[in-house]
């Protein structure tokens, strides 16, 4: 329950699906445990003040900036990284639909935008173009495609909607 | 020597309190662990991000309560909240990113007391009153008017008086872009319709100076008055006469004293439901 700065400690994280006791100092940033001690590398650490996103992991299904958690306060929460949100080797809806729309450019704010992205899909199933942009504001592409990355969530929240709805009914003769 | 604890309920927080020892509470970390700051190297950090009895607002009482560790976005998404004091939810709204409105607390916007805070002017104007355990585990409660940092006072609720705030009410803000931003100025105000007119109105302003500060006179300009377009400019010129007295010779009170203008017609506008667009502000700013 308690532990020093620069101590390690045991903390028993559950990080996309798995309960995971991983030996850390309890005040570093949750960002560079996931990283350092977890080799979940995908998120990126880029301003560490909250300001960039590209850290950004769900906590409980909602974004949090991975940066501004210590590793104690996780413990007891659900963390999903971008690691977390397909099976190994393969993109979910959201990634597949970055890529083939042109919006993953650098590639460094990728995972974040994946995750704040995944967050507001999962809050609000059917967002317009001015709702995505308020949940992804806190996530900066430096190589300013974001026009691109507005239109791969947009078509990612449809192709959700569609598959939920089923294919339209043949229509009888 | 720094340790950490996270406190299972009240009961919990007060013995901790009780012993006595140097206390760091700390929930969000939305401004503790911004990069460059250093961590004390002997106190005992309370985590009370994840302490139930300090989640959750309370609307069906007279008094509005909110407990000390609820998050912006859950200010933010509070039905309750938005009918019966939605400056407070507009507020919230627009304080940082979602990713920090995830984890940034009602109390931590107080303690941190930031001149830019974006929920202090719309909990002022509340008449909100503060309520925690002082060191040595006492409980206490306050004004928020009366709140000074340093006391050691660790926050773990937060109430809004009933007939504190009028029934409508409204928050604006203008920083140097429009999401993500810190505000340069903001604007809260509270009121009630009557014949179409404003009444009780009381306007405060943050961002200004260190504390925010009440803008009565140009509340006072614009009270029981018909939204003609002579009064809104008296209106507009009283908004512009409180920044030159608050701010006289700083180096953005030349700004400031235009900008007011332009977020006085946002507040009225989000006051009244109406667009800024509105054809009663047409040439008025």
């Amino acid at each position: 329950m308690t532990g020093a700065r620069g101590t390690d400690a045991t903390l028993r994280l559950r990080v996309n699906g798995a309960a995971l006791d991983v030996r850390a100092n309890p005040f570093d940033r949750l960002s560079h445990i996931l990283r350092n001690d977890l080799q979940l590398t995908g998120l990126k650490e880029g301003c560490c003040e909250g300001e960039c996103g590209a850290c950004t992991v769900l906590m409980d299904g909602r974004p949090v900036a991975s940066c501004l958690v210590m590793g104690f306060q996780a413990e007891g929460a659900e963390i999903t990284t971008v690691e977390g949100i397909a099976p190994p080797g393969t993109l979910s809806g959201l990634q597949a639909a970055l890529l083939s729309l042109g919006a993953v450019q650098c590639g460094y704010c990728t995972p974040g935008i994946v995750m704040a992205a995944e967050g507001l899909l999962r809050a609000d199933p059917a967002p317009d173009h001015a709702a995505i942009r308020h949940a992804l504001a806190g996530n900066i592409c430096r190589c300013t495609g974001f026009d691109y990355i507005v239109e791969a969530v947009a078509a990612e929240a449809s192709r959700r909607a569609a598959l939920a709805t089923g294919p339209d009914p043949v229509p009888a003769c | 020597m720094l340790s950490h604890c996270r406190p299972e309920d009240l009961d919990a927080l007060h013995r901790l309190m009780s012993a006595g020892g140097p206390v760091l509470p700390v929930a969000g970390g939305t401004d503790l662990l911004v990069a460059g700051r250093e961590l004390p190297r002997q106190a005992v950090l309370v985590d009370l991000s994840a302490m139930p009895e300090l989640q959750g607002i309370d609307t069906q009482a007279r008094d509005i309560r909110i407990g000390a560790a609820t998050t912006s976005a859950a200010l933010e998404a509070s039905a309750g909240l938005a009918a019966r004091f939605p400056a407070l939810v507009q507020a919230a709204s627009e304080c940082g990113s979602v990713q920090i409105r995830n984890r940034a607390t009602i109390a931590g916007n107080i303690a941190n007391a930031a001149a830019a805070a974006d929920l202090i002017p719309p909990l002022l104007l509340a008449g909100a009153r503060v309520e925690g355990l002082l060191p040595g585990g006492t409980s206490h409660a306050l004004p928020l008017e009366d709140y000074r940092t340093g006391t050691g006072l660790v926050i773990t609720a937060v109430t809004l008086p009933a007939g504190g705030f009028e029934p409508l009410s409204a928050y604006v803000k203008l920083g140097p872009r429009r999401d993500l931003t810190i505000a340069r100025l903001n604007l809260a105000a509270t009121a009630r319709l009557e014949r179409g007119w404003l009444a009780g109105l009381r306007i405060i302003a943050g961002a200004i100076g260190p504390r925010p500060i009440p803008l009565a006179r140009a509340a006072a300009a614009l009270e029981g008055q018909a939204l003609t377009p002579d009064n809104l400019r008296g209106f507009l010129d009283a908004l512009s006469a409180e920044v030159d007295a608050a701010i006289p010779g700083r180096a953005s009170q030349a700004w400031k004293r235009q900008a007011i203008r332009g977020l006085g017609i946002d507040l009225l506008a989000r006051l009244l439901g109406l667009s800024n667009r509105d054809p009663i502000f047409e040439g008025v700013c």
